[in-house]
């Protein structure tokens, strides 16, 4: 008990003294941990915003939603009879609504503010030919009927979604990586000036006896401290992200499949407790280098 | 309590601080180191406590063969050893009490322990009524039994003293050495390595004499030369 409270203020002093330099690890920390929980949030929002596309589903007609019985009808009537189709599955608009409650369960707001009234019937066709090609010239077909809103196939909106995702969230992941080496690094430094400020200190405690760990531990302790600091001020950024960013694809218009594109309910939470365990890992690594490099215990 | 068989110890550069030391010391012995300055008496002392690490030749003290010691029980060694230097090594943010309290603190003796053992030791040198200074507020004297009652606070087996005296006025040394005295008559095996020859002769003690990282003279009852 008196050890843990030694251990504690001791940790505690040592930030106070090396305020700067432990502000600057923290922000640091707390930017790269930002950009990985960005990056996975991404990565899991277009996997699900893709998810559509399941069971060979590889082109989605999106009628308007004051489509005429008539023009739907005509739809229909190619689809059933086009030996180019292997099946359709029609979603209505209390379909669609309810898919949309589903998936924005979470943003109440958003799903009051439309009516099944508004939303866009859809065809989800399974062709039987599933070349590129083949779904293009299809796609293009329906694109022409009367109306239609707008046909997504497959390979394009997966393509573009992919290509988004994946070039965003390994951007972000790099820079990500390229931060978290870097927060290492300062931590390593803020720890061998802890280490440096208390040199005398540290030459009694050997001479007296005070064991190897004894010594390390606060040491390793403030750079893991720094770490979960800086972990849980990125946990904030995942909920702006999750609120403004993806919600901002979410209402757009532009890309209908951009409207799949969110995360489930706690996927944040998890992300954060992942952060809180990269930001102790790294801060314990780096404060661990600079004990075993500096310490000479 | 100290062995050393055919100890040497050799610096980078070639330089030979000790060359093929045999010396035993006994429990309770009171020994001076002397011998004029780079004759390997600081050598002899970081040896025994295992700041440094002989090159060849075997060294026992208070029964741990000190050569094949892994370093994580080093502390432990320590922990048997009492340490003063001519420089004193006070922490000068810690109080005088604190200082003391340290010695044991980082040890992990309870807190029980260190408010019993602290007074008591700052009685024995003479500190109490300057228990709350600070180190910058104490003459030299003063200083060298803070860092005296730091080394003995946990009692050790043996106490090492590197040129205690160095920077002390002679009357003020003479008050450092009856306290060393006193801790070797309650049975605390004393190393002393000095410079200082009106302290050995006075005391007639058993002297060790090192030139050149030899031996050149070992008496029960020396004086400085």
């Amino acid at each position: 008990m008196y050890r843990l409270w030694y251990y504690l203020r001791e940790t505690v002093l040592s930030i106070w003294r090396n305020l700067s330099l432990t502000l600057a690890a923290i922000l640091t920390v707390a930017v790269s941990l930002a950009l990985v929980g960005a990056s996975m949030m991404i990565r899991e929002g277009a996997a699900r915003a893709t998810a559509q596309f399941q069971e060979g589903v590889e082109f989605i007609v999106f009628m308007n939603p004051d489509a005429d019985v008539e023009q739907d009808a005509a739809i229909r009537r190619v689809l059933d009879s086009s030996p180019s189709i292997a099946g359709y599955n029609y979603i209505d608009k209390a379909a669609a609504y309810d898919e949309f409650e589903t998936l924005f369960a979470d943003k109440p707001e958003l799903v009051e503010s439309v009516t099944p009234d508004v939303m866009p019937p859809s065809y989800r066709i399974v062709p039987t030919d599933r070349s590129a090609a083949n779904v293009n010239e299809l796609a293009n077909q329906f694109a022409a009927q009367p109306g239609v809103r707008e046909v997504a196939t497959a390979t394009e909106a997966i393509r573009q979604i992919d290509d988004f995702s994946t070039r965003v969230s390994q951007a972000l992941l790099i820079a990500a990586l390229v931060l978290v080496g870097v927060s290492a690094l300062l931590i390593l430094n803020t720890v061998f000036t802890a280490i440096g400020a208390r040199k005398q200190e540290i030459e009694v405690m050997k001479l007296v006896g005070a064991s190897n760990w004894f010594i390390r531990i606060p040491f390793m302790l403030e750079g893991t401290i720094h770490g979960l600091i800086g972990a849980a001020m990125a946990i904030p950024v995942l909920f702006v992200v999750d609120n403004e960013v993806m919600a901002f694809f979410q209402e757009s218009d532009a890309v209908p499949l951009f409207r799949g594109f969110a995360v489930p309910e706690g996927f944040v939470w998890d992300t954060s407790i992942w952060l809180l365990i990269l930001g102790g890992t790294v801060g314990m690594i780096g404060s661990a280098v600079a004990v075993t490099r500096y310490l000479d215990v | 309590m100290i062995r050393l068989e055919g100890v040497s110890k050799v610096y980078k550069g070639d330089v030979t601080a000790l060359r093929e030391v045999s010396v035993e010391i006994q429990r309770g012995e009171f020994v001076f180191l002397v011998g004029p300055s780079g004759s390997g008496k600081s050598t002899f002392l970081r040896l025994l406590n295992r700041e440094e690490v002989a090159d060849s030749g075997q060294l026992m003290v208070a029964g741990k063969d000190i050569g094949a010691l892994r370093s994580w029980k080093v502390p432990y060694l320590r922990r048997e050893i009492g340490y003063v230097f001519q420089d004193y090594k006070l922490l000068s943010r810690k109080t005088v009490y604190e200082n003391v309290a340290f010695g044991l603190e980082v040890i992990g003796r309870p807190r029980s322990v260190i408010r019993k053992q602290v007074p008591f030791i700052l009685e024995l040198v003479g500190l109490t009524p300057k228990a709350e200074r600070f180190p910058d507020e104490l003459s030299g004297g003063e200083q060298q039994r803070v860092s005296i009652a730091r080394a003995f606070v946990n009692r050790p087996l043996i106490l090492l003293a590197d040129e205690p005296t160095g920077n002390l006025d002679p009357s003020t040394s003479v008050g450092i050495m009856r306290l060393l005295d006193r801790i070797n008559r309650s049975g605390t095996t004393v190393v002393m390595a000095t410079h200082d020859r009106g302290i050995v002769d006075t005391m007639r003690r058993r002297v060790i004499e090192l030139d050149r990282g030899v031996v050149v003279r070992d008496e029960s009852r020396g004086v400085y030369e």
